[in-house]
């Protein structure tokens, strides 16, 4: 599905942010990422997603056989590819539902499909809305506009479900959740789960993965992935801190 | 006798240089006309239209060293010679109008052919609910009547465009809406300019009786490319509890001229909405003047403007709240492309005996373009001690976080930016009471949004990105 090989990006100042990250995803597989505070972790999801304001300086990254940097974000999402946002932006004027009826149209017509009508779409914007527990006045308003934190990472999984993307990026959907918000998202992203579909899971916190469980966790430090294990790693991680591992890292 | 003379000659130089610079034409215009005008046989017509044309003679078109005119030059309104008395060309039947017409909306029809009243275009039919005439029918059968509404509304002698419309009208309309009563379909006035180089005049008296609701579409287009100066004068009077929808919609080709005064007055427990959408022109002036002078009236001043290439618009509204627990809400928001120009000034006056006054004011400005220039000019006057008054000012351009995460949705490039720009104006837009005017213009606005991109040659002006 994805690989990522000796990925290095910069910020717009030119500082290094990402140091030769290698990762590889398969068809299927829950990818955990996980670091401290200013490790990168956003910004791999962002290059991934096509965010200019990161220059990737080396690397490579193979989507499906295709070269991923070399996409448009807009044909990166066509392709499949879904960021759920950290900060999920607002945008006064444009409702919930048009974007997500111009995005879901965008993206059949890149793969052939027909558009979807009106009436069609929004059966299917009702159903989705009721699997993430979404109230439906939330749609008619403009997209995250007044949303609490909650509500707009509710929002995210949302236009995920909807989209049917084939790899699903979660940057810190936890992050900003009470416990049962967390848990109506994590059953969303768990619905979705499928042999077909992948998902890199970047999170600050060991607690969605009581939800969510991994087939992997990575640790990213310093730009690069330190370590890599299953789920017991996640637990060993909430024990002992991030100290632990990067002085581990330094010692090996 | 030769020094004799050219002492004459030299008192005659003198004389045409009391004359402000431009106005002598129209000074010439006036006098080969004014036998023609309507109401040429009625005294006190002849009197103001002549006390108006010396006030023009003496200040002349408005320059950039009034302080109202500061950023909106008109030179090329008066380095174009506009005529009074253009030449028609065709016969104003094949005028089609049939390619302005809004999708589902109806409504009484009025149609101005170069400021002429076209009664064959027109389509009104008769109602309860209020009265239409057009203002040479008025004033051949009821002069004193109009001479009673006349100046009603108006605070002041506006500018030099207003003294030459006071001096040289030959239409307009007037508009009664019947007290208690409701009106059931909207009257729409189409201002069409046609002939080159032709100057329009319109004359508007519209009169709202007690609790009566009236909605009125006021359009100007154009029917080809030519030079064409349209300078119209509208008084509004609304009566006590009257309501009022006003729909300015200007959408003239880019070598159309506008001048448009508004001057409004305002009983107890009113209500008016003007919405100025301007859509096109190659210069729009709009000249907004609301007097509150009843207690707990109320005025909505929406503007939306969408510009391209060079086109210019002035927005220059003044809010006078004159009497106590009014209140008044001003938004103005628009897109500029390419070389386009906004200027917006708004005052809002409080006087001494209007407490409780609630003013709030704001203009916002989304730059397409790194060429593109606002002018933006919030003036309070407050000079009561409780009243809550507050504006702000905004310029920005598209955000690069809001055009990502679209992308991210699949959505292009191109549609995303169109999109964030429609969105900017939208609210404003969606304020927009009459369903198929609102479809109208949203669909006006998306398709300019949309073919931004096939205008000037590249190069010329740098986009942001």
């Amino acid at each position: 599905m994805l690989e990522i090989k000796d990925l290095n990006a910069a910020a717009e100042d030119g500082k290094p942010i990402l140091k030769g990250v290698n990762l590889q995803v398969g068809a299927g597989e829950v990818h955990v990422i996980m670091g401290p505070n200013g490790s990168g972790k956003s910004t791999l999801a962002n290059v991934l997603a096509g965010r200019n304001n990161f220059e990737v300086t080396s690397g490579e990254v193979v989507y499906r056989d295709q070269d991923l940097l070399d996409l448009e974000p807009e044909i990166r999402a066509r392709e499949g590819v879904f960021l759920a946002f950290q900060y999920p932006v607002e945008i006064p004027g444009v409702s919930n539902l048009y974007l997500m009826k111009t995005s879901i149209n965008a993206i059949r017509k890149h793969r052939g499909e027909e558009e979807l009508d009106a009436v069609t779409f929004l059966k299917l914007i009702k159903e989705k809305a009721a699997m993430v527990g979404m109230k439906q006045e939330f749609l008619y308003r403009s997209v995250n506009e007044g949303f609490s934190g909650g509500e707009k990472k509710r929002n995210e999984v949302l236009q995920m479900a909807l989209l049917e993307p084939r790899l699903c990026i979660l940057d810190e959907t936890d992050s900003g959740l009470d416990i049962d918000a967390l848990k109506i998202v994590a059953s969303g992203v768990n619905a979705l789960r499928s042999s077909h579909r992948s998902l890199i899971v970047v999170t600050h916190y060991q607690r969605l993965l009581d939800y969510i469980v991994p087939d992997f966790v990575h640790v990213l430090a310093g730009g690069k992935i330190i370590r890599s294990g299953d789920k017991q790693l996640a637990l060993e991680l909430d024990e002992k801190g991030y100290g632990w591992i990067e002085e581990h890292a330094i010692a090996a | 006798m030769k020094r004799a003379m050219d002492g004459l000659k030299n008192m005659q130089s003198q004389l045409d240089t009391l004359v402000a610079p431009g106005a002598e034409d129209y000074i010439d215009q006036f006098n080969q006309l004014q036998d023609r005008l309507p109401g040429s046989n009625i005294d006190w017509l002849n009197d103001q239209r002549k006390k108006s044309l010396a006030r023009f003679g003496r200040v002349g078109f408005p320059t950039l060293r009034d302080e109202d005119w500061k950023y909106t030059s008109v030179r090329a309104i008066t380095s174009k010679r506009f005529l009074a008395e253009a030449d028609q060309g065709d016969d104003d039947r094949t005028v089609d109008l049939s390619s302005f017409a809004i999708d589902g909306l109806e409504s009484h029809r009025l149609v101005f052919v170069d400021g002429i009243f076209n009664p064959v275009k027109s389509s009104i039919s008769e109602s309860d609910e209020f009265k239409i005439e057009s203002l040479v029918s008025a004033l051949s059968r009821a002069p004193a009547y109009v001479e009673s509404l006349l100046g009603s509304a108006m605070q002041d002698n506006g500018h030099g465009f207003t003294d030459l419309n006071n001096a040289m009208y030959k239409d307009g309309v007037i508009i009664t809406f019947a007290a208690n009563e409701k009106i059931s379909c909207p009257i729409e006035i189409i201002h069409y300019s046609h002939a080159q180089l032709s100057i329009s005049q319109p004359r508007n008296l519209i009169v709202c009786g007690q609790q009566s609701h009236g909605q009125i579409i006021e359009r100007y287009v154009s029917g080809n490319t030519n030079n064409t100066l349209s300078n119209s004068v509208t008084e509004v009077v609304l009566e006590d509890g009257a309501s009022l929808d006003y729909y300015l919609v200007q959408n003239q080709s880019s070598a159309a001229y506008q001048v448009c005064g508004i001057w409004v007055k305002q009983s107890p427990k009113s209500r008016f909405s003007c919405h100025t959408i301007t859509l096109g022109g190659a210069l729009v002036r709009n000249d907004l003047q609301v007097n509150l002078d009843g207690p707990e009236a109320h005025c909505d001043m929406l503007g939306v403007y969408s510009l391209t290439g060079r086109q210019h618009v002035d927005n220059h509204t003044v809010m006078n709240h004159v009497a106590e627990n009014c209140s008044s809400r001003e938004i103005y928001k628009g897109v500029l492309d390419q070389r386009a120009r906004t200027v917006f000034h708004g005052r809002v006056r409080v006087y001494e005996d209007a407490q409780k006054t609630d003013a709030a004011q704001s203009n916002n400005t989304l730059l397409l373009s790194r060429d593109a220039e606002v002018d933006t000019k919030p003036q309070l006057e407050i000079y009561a001690d409780d009243v809550k008054c507050s504006h702000g000012v905004t310029v920005g351009q598209i955000d690069e976080k809001s055009l990502f995460y679209l992308r991210t949705r699949g959505i292009g490039e191109e549609e995303a930016r169109a999109l964030l720009t429609y969105a900017f104006v939208n609210d404003v837009l969606n304020e927009v009471k009459i369903e198929p005017l609102r479809q109208y213009l949203e669909a006006v606005l998306r398709h300019q949004l949309v073919n931004a991109e096939d205008g000037e040659p590249a190069g010329e002006h740098e986009k942001i990105r």
